[in-house]
């Protein structure tokens, strides 16, 4: 029987979100996806860090784990290290992916482990009701910036593509056919991929969607993402440019570790790398 | 008798936890335990595991965290800086109720201190240097035999009561090579309902460590996690006694100082003065009821740590009376020489 939308809702547990916030939309893309694709919620596993993002993982009928402020992908690579059957979505925001666990993005693309992993940015601290984050805009005032943000933004995409994440892309909460066509596309690649969502924040304003709608140009017809060098350059330009900014194919996480085992199971330990210490004593004395 | 093989304390800590069906470790290099993870490398994968070298504790704490959500043994290992990192993360499991193995070969510190093996860090096992009312059931072998076998013990004590269980050892001994015997699985079995393994036929299931409302949420969680605490400290208490039947005086030493102790005791013995050693094997659960029993006899209660003295305090706690509670230690990876303990239980008058 063929899943639908309502079939990923947790049958209990509603959003607790601001009405308006982009996180809604993105909720809803991500549900959507996973029907299209027909990833059963029994096979399915979300994982979630901390801040409004860290909501996600409550919201689907599967089972899921909400972690630690920053390690939302170290769980996740145990979770599907463990369990390589299930479709593992891992979701964060721009304080929890970017800043305190900005680190662990190279080293997820490094294994090309094959996770989701889904960043909403709102360019704020929304949770603990508005410091600044590593995308707030310069200037800006916020809760820790009450004179403006004085120092400069992450370029994430520009960070992704030179840790070689296998699939980039960027869309916003407006564009929810465009989202839900990324999602689809980065949850069928087989290794890294992360979706960045542009999420406006209504309470704190820190990013509206009239920021979004004035910005965001779709990138060209005839745009190849396969080519990194037009990749960066389209990362680096003024204007936000949206959709799917590099794609590559390479062996997944599980597809290196189960090669290695395929070439060592059953060989050394009991054939003689440990001697026993009655060998020891024959060899010696 | 099985026929012994050699291996230091850091290999056979991994061969007994591959024994114990660990298919998940998951670490960061540090010296005194860096053997851990090579032979869990070379190893693993030849039994269908996985190993990571993970990019920080944090991750290597945290991906323990994923693997056990799933159902799966896990396990990391790290020496005393490494874990003051994963405190966060052990602190979220043990919130999330979830069972994995931490082994902590100690050093000397603070800071970074240096690469000597050191017993410092008893606080930080037994009270823990994570947020929030949890505990972490450690255990502390004293020789390579005792860690083998500890270790599968502790995957089966992480299982039953679903909570982190800290092998305790420090650098001497896991650098220690000497002749044991490879432990038997346990062969027990447990369900885990909760695992994160797809919700087919089931209410969907969210592991977390967050419980915000109703406002009485947390503290009915807290006192839950109590009850097993509770049950832990009435079953799992292990000690060893050593010459205590008549002692008159008492040596409380755990791991590489219990050994040294114990060598301390056989001279003192010689020249006819009534000693012996009371060695706790679980730190926490702490042994208290038995070692109040065997000081109530005793004249005085001597403590030997390498530190400055962090498990005399539970020492006291036990014994009841200050008086009778006498320290010795050696710290910042220095071991306590035998001919010192040799002196102080002889001041006694005994």
């Amino acid at each position: 029987m063929k899943t639908q939308l309502q079939d990923y809702k947790h049958p209990e547990i509603k959003p607790v979100w601001c009405p308006g916030c982009g996180d809604y939309a993105v909720l809803n893309a991500v549900q959507k996806a996973l029907a299209s694709l027909e990833v059963k919620p029994h096979e399915l596993g979300v994982v979630s860090g901390i801040g409004c993002s860290g909501r996600f993982s409550h919201y689907f009928n599967s089972y899921s784990l909400h972690g630690t402020h920053g390690r939302a992908l170290p769980i996740a690579t145990g979770l599907k290290t463990a369990r390589e059957d299930l479709t593992v979505l891992v979701a964060g925001g721009d304080g929890d992916g970017l800043a305190i666990g900005g680190g662990h993005i190279a080293h997820a693309a490094r294994k090309n482990i094959d996770l989701t992993y889904i960043i909403m940015d709102n360019t704020i601290y929304a949770l603990t009701k508005g410091q600044s984050s590593p995308t707030s805009h310069p200037g800006a005032h916020t809760k820790t910036a009450p004179y403006g943000v004085y120092e400069d933004p992450l370029n994430p995409i520009a960070m992704f593509l030179s840790y070689d994440v296998s699939f980039i892309a960027r869309t916003t909460s407006l564009k929810i056919k465009e989202m839900e066509k990324l999602l689809t596309d980065a949850i069928r690649h087989r290794g890294f991929s992360i979706v960045y969502v542009m999420s406006p924040c209504v309470t704190h304003k820190s990013l509206t969607y009239d920021d979004i709608k004035s910005h965001v140009p779709s990138l060209p017809e005839g745009y190849d993402p396969t080519d990194k060098f037009e990749a960066f350059k389209y990362a680096y330009k003024e204007e936000m440019y949206m959709g799917l900014f590099y794609k590559q194919e390479k062996p997944t996480l599980n597809e290196r570790l189960e090669s290695i085992r395929k070439e060592v199971t059953g060989s050394s330990y009991n054939k003689g790398h440990t001697m026993t210490t009655s060998q020891i004593m024959e060899e010696y004395l | 008798m099985s026929d012994q093989i050699l291996m230091k304390g850091n290999e056979a800590v991994g061969e007994a936890a591959i024994i114990a069906g660990c298919r998940h470790y998951f670490a960061y290099p540090i010296t005194p335990q860096n053997e851990i993870p090579a032979y869990m490398a070379k190893r693993l994968p030849e039994v269908g595991g996985t190993f990571l070298q993970a990019e920080s504790e944090l991750a290597a704490i945290n991906m323990v965290f994923g693997a056990s959500a799933a159902g799966a043994r896990a396990m990391t290992s790290s020496s005393s800086p490494g874990i003051s990192l994963k405190q966060e993360g052990i602190s979220y499991i043990a919130g999330a109720e979830l069972p994995c193995v931490i082994v902590d070969m100690m050093r000397g510190g603070p800071g970074l201190g240096n690469i000597a093996g050191s017993q410092s860090d008893y606080f930080q096992a037994t009270r823990g240097g994570g947020n929030g009312d949890y505990r972490v059931l450690v255990i502390a072998p004293a020789s390579v035999q005792e860690l083998a076998d500890m270790t599968v013990k502790a995957f089966d004590l992480a299982d039953h009561y679903s909570i982190p269980v800290m092998i305790l050892g420090d650098g001497f001994l896991g650098q220690m090579s000497e002749p044991f015997t490879l432990p038997e699985p346990s062969g027990k079995t447990f369900d885990k309902p909760w695992a994160l393994t797809g919700a087919k036929g089931r209410k969907p299931n969210i592991i977390a460590s967050m419980r915000l409302t109703p406002e009485d949420l947390l503290e009915k969680h807290n006192l839950e996690l109590q009850k097993t605490y509770q049950e832990i400290e009435a079953n799992e208490v292990m000690y060893e006694s050593y010459l205590l039947d008549d002692a008159e005086y008492v040596i409380v030493a755990y791991g590489t100082s219990a050994r040294i102790s114990r060598s301390a005791i056989g001279e003192l013995r010689k020249e006819g003065i009534k000693v012996g050693l009371f060695r706790p094997l679980t730190l926490w659960p702490y042994p208290y009821k038995e070692l109040k029993a065997v000081s109530d006899r005793a004249k005085k209660v001597l403590t030997v740590e390498m530190s400055l003295g962090q498990m005399v305090e539970d020492v006291r706690l036990a014994v009841q009376n200050d008086s009778k509670v006498d320290f010795y230690g050696r710290t910042g990876g220095m071991l306590p020489v035998s001919e010192e303990i040799i002196r102080k239980v002889r001041s006694y008058g005994g």
